[in-house]
């Protein structure tokens, strides 16, 4: 118990630290039920597959498309809107979906909709996706979506200083988050201290 | 002439690989891309072609988990002799010295229970250890619609409440049960025990924050066991120190996400018998901005002039209480609990609550047996009336009179607990125990003399409950169950006779404990 309590403690006052482990109680909640919120992330198709293991089946399935429809939808709202350029249409697009992804995958902490007791609480949907397993395929893909569309963009906007500026920061604030050595890394600047408990 | 065929060969090749890359589907492309990076910014280009190798080296890198299984990996010989060391703990713990003889002298009673009742070794005894404090045991009014319900419904409904056990008796008992208390709404749960222990857990999760007082009761200490929030405790029944806790968590909490906030009491405690400060209690949970669950399993039925519990007894309105529980089981004579409250706490609990979803509902000769026990209350107080003149003809020949116990039960209050008092534990210096053994012994002596009364049992600690309650320790008392089954002078010639047995194992007690080494 004491020696717990030693290794949920927050070790120093920098202005980064890692989440602190989950008691056995807290893993044995996250256990209890499938993750549904991070789950879906490797859905196939019609039928919703719930993988609690490493043992991932590649699958590019509906919950991969979206990604790009939403893209397509965004890119084609930017068009229509009068007096848009192309260049400001596609950095629209690039800074929406990086927004949009940086707040799904990287601000939001928990479950929206509430099935295993407060077990993810205090960890983001990129750190519940295959259960904090890195590299995999649902990952690799969510990866390669936001550096695609950077290259696009950069390209359609003919390497004009500011646009490239304005679109590779976008892209800097959501890959450095998937990245493994984020993994259960908060800066204290935005997340307050941790809780001691 | 060997350089120049050499030199045509790669001319050709060259061309041969140009074209065939130009066939490639998007090559144009590629190349157009490529040079226009390159004319404009070699800058720009080097950060994209080293994004570019970083997103392939991350394509490329071999999947792990970070999860490491806290596990030791034993080879099949280690793990075979694991297998064959291993011998199963039996499942129930050996007993204690001292709860084989207290198993040994358990008193069995044979046929109907009431307030006079015949034991296994024949003889007739008068039963204060049971919660049957208004007679309704042996009232035929009672027994007749029982068994009318019984006819009609069968035993039992078969079902969970959502899935066909809910029958129009159970309808009719949380309404009788929400007017009387004047709430929204009320739901009745098939258990007692499990009642508070599923309502904790359905309202409260991980993160919010409950407020609990030290002395609360098993059944309580389940449901904060698994319902995952941060508890906090505060002295049993000290208001102040109460609000210095609740002052605390509004502190501790200011810079965070909002949770939800409760405060979990009870209206007459089980393990002590006094009762809440609710005015007082509704003020702070107001002021602070907490939401109130109050058990009231034993006050139900015992307290304010029609048996409405505490709310009735101290003026407060009932609906100033977010989730108030209680038990059919105790007073109401019947079985189950209930919750009530606004219609949308009750609805909550219609799908979230663990006791309500997943057992069978009530049986409904009990639904009806509570229905008319409340009515027999709410139409004829004197029931009560005289209940209490028992309770006090009673605490007047234990209270003030026995130089040995004092009870620690609200006045009102027809369990009546007696532990020892404390300047008596401090010089004897009883362990808890000692203390324990001293009130079974007087259990058997008030037996002898023909006075069935029993002890308050202890329950194992809760564990998980935050360990932060490590402070408090239920005293052991005797308990005494006044009933009106019984006349004033019977309630107070078995008043005398637990005052004599308590004496007599006292002043044995105290000889024996002469012959230690001076000791005080």
């Amino acid at each position: 118990m004491s020696e717990q309590k030693v290794g949920r403690r927050r070790r120093s006052s920098s202005l980064l630290y890692q989440e602190p482990p989950e008691t056995i109680e807290h893993m044995s909640d996250q256990a209890a039920l499938p993750n549904l919120n991070a789950d879906w992330v490797n859905a196939k198709g019609e039928s919703l597959r719930i993988e609690n293991k490493i043992g991932f089946n590649s699958s590019f399935g509906g919950a991969w498309t979206i990604h790009l429809v939403l893209i397509a939808a965004l890119k084609i709202l930017f068009d229509i809107i009068p007096g848009v350029s192309q260049e400001t249409s596609w950095t629209l697009t690039n800074i929406s979906y990086m927004f949009g992804s940086f707040l799904m995958f990287h601000w939001v902490r928990g479950v929206p909709f509430e099935f295993n007791a407060g077990a993810y609480d205090n960890l983001n949907m990129w750190e519940q996706i295959d259960n904090g397993a890195q590299y995999t395929p649902a990952k690799k893909f969510l990866l390669s979506v936001p550096i695609v569309l950077f290259l696009l963009s950069t390209h359609y906007t003919h390497y004009d200083l500011t646009y490239f500026t304005i679109n590779f920061l976008a892209v800097l604030g959501v890959v450095i988050p998937k990245l493994p050595y984020s993994h259960r890394t908060r800066v204290g600047l935005f997340s307050g201290a941790p809780e001691d408990r | 002439m060997e350089f120049q065929d050499a030199q045509q060969f790669v001319v050709r090749s060259i061309n041969e690989i140009t074209n065939r890359f130009q066939k490639v589907p998007g090559s144009a492309m590629l190349i157009r891309y490529i040079q226009s990076s390159y004319q404009d910014d070699p800058v720009r280009s080097a950060i994209e072609l080293i994004l570019v190798i970083f997103f392939i080296r991350y394509l490329l890198a071999p999947s792990y988990a970070t999860h490491k299984g806290n596990f030791v990996k034993l080879t099949e010989e280690e793990i075979d002799d694991l297998v064959d060391e291993w011998t199963p703990e039996p499942l129930v713990a050996p007993q204690s010295a001292f709860e084989e003889a207290e198993n040994e002298k358990l008193p069995v009673i044979v046929g109907p229970t009431g307030s006079r009742v015949k034991l296994s070794n024949g003889r007739t005894v008068t039963n204060l250890a049971s919660y049957n404090f208004y007679n309704f045991v042996g009232n035929e009014q009672v027994k007749e619609k029982a068994i009318q319900t019984l006819r009609t419904y069968g035993v039992g409904p078969c079902g969970p409440p959502q899935f066909y056990g809910t029958q129009d008796v159970h309808m009719k008992t949380e309404a009788d049960i929400a007017s009387c208390l004047g709430t929204e709404g009320c739901i009745v749960y098939a258990q007692a025990f499990s009642t508070i222990s599923s309502v904790i857990p359905a309202f409260c999760k991980r993160g919010d924050i409950i407020v609990a007082d030290r002395a609360v009761n098993y059944a309580i200490r389940k449901g904060l066991e698994i319902c995952r929030s941060t508890i906090r405790y505060y002295e049993h029944n000290d208001m102040e120190d109460l609000e210095r806790v609740l002052q605390k968590v509004i502190k501790e909490q200011s810079k965070k996400p909002l949770t939800r906030r409760f405060i979990v009491t009870e209206g007459l405690f089980e393990a002590v018998g006094d009762c809440v400060d609710l005015p007082k209690l509704v003020e702070l949970k107001l002021r602070y901005k907490f939401r109130l669950m109050l058990d009231e399993t034993w006050s139900f039925g015992v307290m304010g002039r029609t048996g409405r519990g505490l709310t009735e007894a101290q003026n407060v309105d009932a609906s100033q209480v977010d989730m108030l529980v209680g038990s059919l089981a105790g007073p109401l004579c019947a079985g189950g609990g209930f919750c009530a409250g606004s219609t949308d706490v009750v609805e909550h609990q219609r799908i979230s609550a663990a006791s309500y979803t997943f057992s069978a509902a009530l049986p409904a000769m009990l639904a009806t047996t509570a229905s008319e026990t409340l009515n027999m209350l709410q139409t004829n107080p004197d029931i009560l009336v005289q209940c209490r003149e028992n309770i006090k003809a009673m605490r007047a020949q234990l209270d003030p009179r026995s130089d040995w116990v004092h009870c620690t039960s609200s006045p009102e209050n027809p369990v009546m607990l007696l532990a020892l008092k404390p300047d008596i534990v401090n010089s004897r210096r009883l362990s808890i125990g000692e203390q324990e053994k001293v009130m079974q012994e007087c259990v058997d002596e008030a037996l002898i003399n023909g006075v069935l009364i029993t002890r308050l049992k202890s329950m194992p600690v809760a564990n998980g409950a935050n360990g932060k309650d490590e402070g408090w320790k239920l005293q052991p008392a005797l308990k005494v169950c006044i009933t009106t089954g019984l006349s004033k002078k019977e309630i107070e010639k078995a008043g005398v006779t637990i005052r004599h047995a308590i004496t007599k194992v006292l002043t044995r007690k105290a000889s024996s404990k002469l012959a230690l080494p001076a000791a005080s």
